[in-house]
């Protein structure tokens, strides 16, 4: 127990952190928001007017207050593209764009365990040629050319998947999952390489351990060696590398949301970077930096349950 | 009866890049129902391969049976032929009719399922169990290998059970299906005396009780003498000689068993001895005729430690406060003459490395004192502290890493006296020529690099490099342990060689009681940080006083067939934990003098 409020407090610290920072680089930036509200040409006694009303004379540390105040009651202010409360938004497309994380995490264990487990029991013959290969090919192409070979495949030529757009998943669920999947896909090609490399790696130590050769001595056949013995040992540090993935992933969403047409945060990003809609980008920045750092942390309790030697104390 | 086992001409090869290396050729013998063989050997003699092929766990290492032929008789009588079994029948006979156990208690349990998964497992496979007869069974397994509460430690996971006690469940584990032969593969290698002596009186009575034959893999004499009904004795990957154990040890044909015994030190021979004597070595006349000479100038101390005590703070919580702290050296003295030898001896975690490093400062002690050579060192500015490590050098316990694989042995030798400047150019390289004369290494190996020595040539520079700097004081932190028998007792050898000559003096930490009544003056035994019997070899090894002391001697295996004792179960006390709250004081050691120089700890 004091192993998880010690991760939490720090949680907690490192984003106080991150919103100093944030803060800090979003006012530096040149532009001024009143006039990105009201355009470049209204006349100074109203621009003067809307900045006395949004309080952006006020000290920093006033404003900083103010900001923190609105993060932590859920009030993140009004978008200045949308039109709507941030907060609203922010649910909306965070919800999208999970669907999409969660898919490609999943797509990319699911190839990633079995190919690194394939090569390490097939260690230094064709089988572990093949998936290092493989694994190479999905690490070294970029996502977007992913993204494009699934248009054209999955969506072009099969038409068994949409190339573009995106389904609310309260209307529709399975729809929802089908537009997020070529995204996610391509994605996943991309995740999958650096966990094919690590169960490999991990796998072929563990191989190479006594309890294996015990495990058979006993009789156990293969699939139960390799599979439970060894995968159940060699799966914790594959988890850790999937957990910080996620924050890789987060970066990888924008340019693949906006290929696909798919509106969800990372789209919701690059349209507040390109207009410069400061509070939305403030929001974003801070909301990703905490689901990345909130990830990590069930990763680490979900370590325990992985190995009893870990204890949280 | 017939042989449950037979090994004929095998021979076994292993597939590399550069083309097959054999890994045993011409092995061949046989195991009667309910005998012990041990086959023993040094390392690379392809003992391990032996045993691993009669599981035909040999592939998975990149092995393949060649030729010769594997022999196992299965329970139903029928003759089965194991290099050409099938992989389901082979898994049908591992672990229900053969069952097997390994050297490393800390690696051959599976640290993510519990005792009990791994017990059952197998139970359920090969008899068809049900979880809940299957768990009944482990529970009755642990019994019989007399873990303490079993029931709780059915739930527990690997780690939290000793090492002692991890083995007992690798026992339990090889046991469950009652098979009829035990392949046990160095079993106790990795154990403290006192639970070697244990698990070797364990192996003996499941044996009796089982009736089960058990092929015994050791490179340990003295264990094969406790142990065998008969020996197989291997080199090279070839038997060498094979006969029972009281034709190998008193009447050995060949001249591999002979020198391979000779090297061995018997606890007990030394008695009435009145100094040191060098190993036995077959071939090497100068042993034998160079005996060490007692020291006859009058003595003179080197080394003085007082009231030496070293804790380790043990650290946790949020802030990372000290919660404890670890007793590993506890109120130690004692004083070490010049060309002498002090064995400090003990099973792991008593405190003997600590208390070496503490001498070095390579660990600063929380208090005492140590001089050298007049000197306290604990009061030297960083600077002198550093001149003096000139006097005080160390050779460690594994020689593959205590050299930088990356740099030629001669810089490596050259380092220190570089560092202390104490010669360069032609100068320097004349003294590392004659260091590499000094330690018996050819000059030929100047330009090699660590990996292309054996680990006694290398355990030699490791020497040469302590030696450079013309210290007063080695301390040899389990110098030899890591090496083959014979090669021991060479290293061993240049070590008295080296005292004689050069008036070495040495600290030497070890747990091998019978290399330590060979070459030692004075013994001082630890227990939980403190010594608590020190005097003169003979003195502690003939007249052992403390309870520990006899303890430790009595698990002691002896290399004599006649001297067997571990036939009954044994359960010695287990070593307390050195872990004490912070602000305990514990109180200073008080020795009663037993006789004159001999110092008993006052319980």
């Amino acid at each position: 127990m004091t192993y998880v409020v010690n991760r939490l407090l720090s949680v907690i610290l490192t984003l106080f952190l991150i919103t100093l920072v944030t803060f800090a680089v979003t006012n530096i930036l040149p532009g001024d928001v009143a006039m990105m509200i009201m355009g470049t040409q209204s006349n100074e006694a109203a621009l003067e007017g809307l900045r006395q009303s949004l309080g952006l004379n006020d000290p920093l540390i006033v404003q900083y207050g103010r900001w923190i105040g609105g993060l932590l009651t859920g009030d993140l202010g009004n978008s200045l593209i949308f039109k709507k409360p941030i907060a609203e938004l922010l649910v909306q497309k965070a919800v999208a764009s999970a669907i999409i994380v969660v898919m490609s995490m999943t797509i990319a264990l699911a190839l990633a365990v079995p190919l690194g487990v394939w090569a390490a029991v097939h260690r230094d013959k064709w089988q572990d040629t093949v998936s290092s290969s493989a694994s190479l090919m999905g690490v070294s192409l970029p996502d977007f050319f992913w993204g494009i070979v699934m248009i054209l495949v999955f969506a072009r030529w099969l038409v068994w998947f949409p190339s573009s757009g995106i389904v609310e998943p309260s209307e529709d669920f399975l729809g929802a999952l089908r537009y997020a999947f070529l995204p996610s896909l391509a994605l996943g090609l991309g995740l999958m390489a650096h966990l094919t490399r690590m169960t490999r790696s991990t796998m072929t130590g563990i191989l190479g351990q006594e309890f294996i050769c015990v495990a058979r001595a006993k009789g156990l056949t293969e699939r139960t060696v390799i599979w439970r013995y060894a995968l159940g040992n060699a799966i914790g540090p594959v988890i850790t590398i999937a957990g910080l993935q996620i924050g890789y992933l987060f970066g990888s969403i924008i340019v693949m949301e906006s290929l696909f047409g798919y509106t969800g945060m990372g789209w919701l990003t690059y349209q507040a970077l390109l207009n410069r809609d400061l509070p939305l980008i403030q929001a974003t920045v801070v909301v990703i930096a905490a689901v990345v750092m909130i990830t990590n942390l069930l990763v680490d309790l979900l370590y325990v349950l992985i190995d009893p030697r870990v204890k949280l104390g | 009866m017939k042989d449950i086992v037979s090994v004929d001409h095998l021979r076994v090869e292993f597939a590399t890049d550069s083309g097959p290396v054999v890994g045993v050729e011409d092995v061949l013998f046989t195991i009667a129902p309910g005998e012990t063989v041990c086959v023993v050997g040094e390392s690379g003699s392809g003992k391990s391969v032996t045993s691993l092929s009669l599981m035909r766990l040999v592939e998975f290492g990149g092995g393949t049976i060649v030729a010769g032929a594997l022999r196992f008789r299965r329970e139903d009588g029928t003759e089965l032929d194991v290099a050409a079994a099938s992989p389901a029948v082979m898994g049908e006979v591992r672990g229900n009719e053969i069952g097997m156990i390994f050297q490393e208690p800390m690696t051959a349990l599976n640290p993510v399922f519990t005792i009990e998964r791994q017990l059952t497992d197998g139970l359920m496979l090969h008899k068809g169990l049900s979880q809940a007869q299957a768990s009944a069974r482990a529970l009755e397994l642990l019994k019989s290998v007399r873990v303490p509460e079993p029931e709780r430690r059915l739930k527990q996971y690997p780690h939290e059970l000793s090492g002692g006690m991890r083995q007992r469940v690798v026992i339990a584990m090889a046991m469950a299906c009652e098979p009829k032969l035990l392949i046990a593969d160095e079993p106790t290698t990795a154990l403290d005396v006192t639970i070697q002596a244990e698990i070797l009186a364990l192996i003996n009575r499941l044996k009796r009780e089982n009736g089960m034959a058990v092929l015994f893999i050791t490179h340990d004499m003295a264990v094969v003498a406790q142990m065998a009904d008969r020996v197989v004795v291997m080199y090279r990957g070839k038997t060498v000689e094979t006969g029972t154990v009281d034709q190998i040890f008193t009447a050995p044909k060949e001249d591999y068993t002979r020198a391979l015994l000779a090297a061995v030190p018997k606890l007990g021979e030394m008695k009435g001895k009145p100094a040191p004597e060098r190993m036995r070595l077959i071939g090497d006349e100068s042993a034998r005729a160079a005996r060490v000479a007692p020291v006859a100038r009058k003595p003179q101390v080197l080394l003085e430690v007082k009231n030496l005590t070293t804790r380790f703070p043990v650290k946790g919580g949020i802030l990372r406060r000290t919660l404890a702290q670890v007793h590993a050296v506890e109120d130690v003295s004692f004083t070490l003459n010049v060309g002498e030898t002090l064995a400090l001896v003990g099973e792991s975690g008593c405190g003997k490395s600590s208390c070496g490093r503490s001498i070095l400062r390579l660990v600063k002690p929380t208090s005492g004192e140590v001089w050298i050579g007049g000197r306290d060192i604990g009061a030297l500015s960083p600077y002198d502290l550093r001149k003096a490590r000139a006097d005080m050098q160390m050779v460690f316990q594994d020689p593959f890493a205590s050299l930088n694989p990356y740099r030629r042995l001669k810089d490596q030798v050259a380092e220190p006296i570089v560092n202390f400047g104490l010669a360069n150019g032609a100068a320097l390289k004349a003294r590392v020529e004659e260091l590499f004369d000094r330690v018996h290494l050819p000059r030929a190996f100047l330009n090699r690099f660590p990996h292309e020595l054996s680990g006694g040539q290398r355990q030699r520079v490791a020497i040469a490099r302590a030696l450079a700097v013309n210290p007063k004081l080695i301390v040899a932190d389990e110098a030899v342990s890591a090496l083959d028998v014979s090669v021991q007792a060479q290293v061993l050898n240049l070590m008295m060689e080296l005292q004689e000559d050069l008036g070495l003096s040495y600290l030497f930490i070890s747990h091998d009681m019978a290399v330590m009544e060979r070459i030692a003056h004075q013994v001082g035994v630890m227990y939980l940080g403190r010594i608590v019997e020190i005097g003169s070899r003979a003195a502690v090894f003939d007249n052992p006083t403390h309870s520990y002391t006899k303890q430790l001697l009595s698990a002691v295996p002896i290399a004599d067939p006649t001297k067997r004792r571990f036939a009954d179960d044994l359960a010695f006390k287990p070593i307390k934990s050195p872990i004490f709250p912070l602000g305990h004081q514990p109180a200073p050691s008080v020795y009663t003098e037993v006789a004159p120089g001999h110092f008993v700890l006052k319980d």
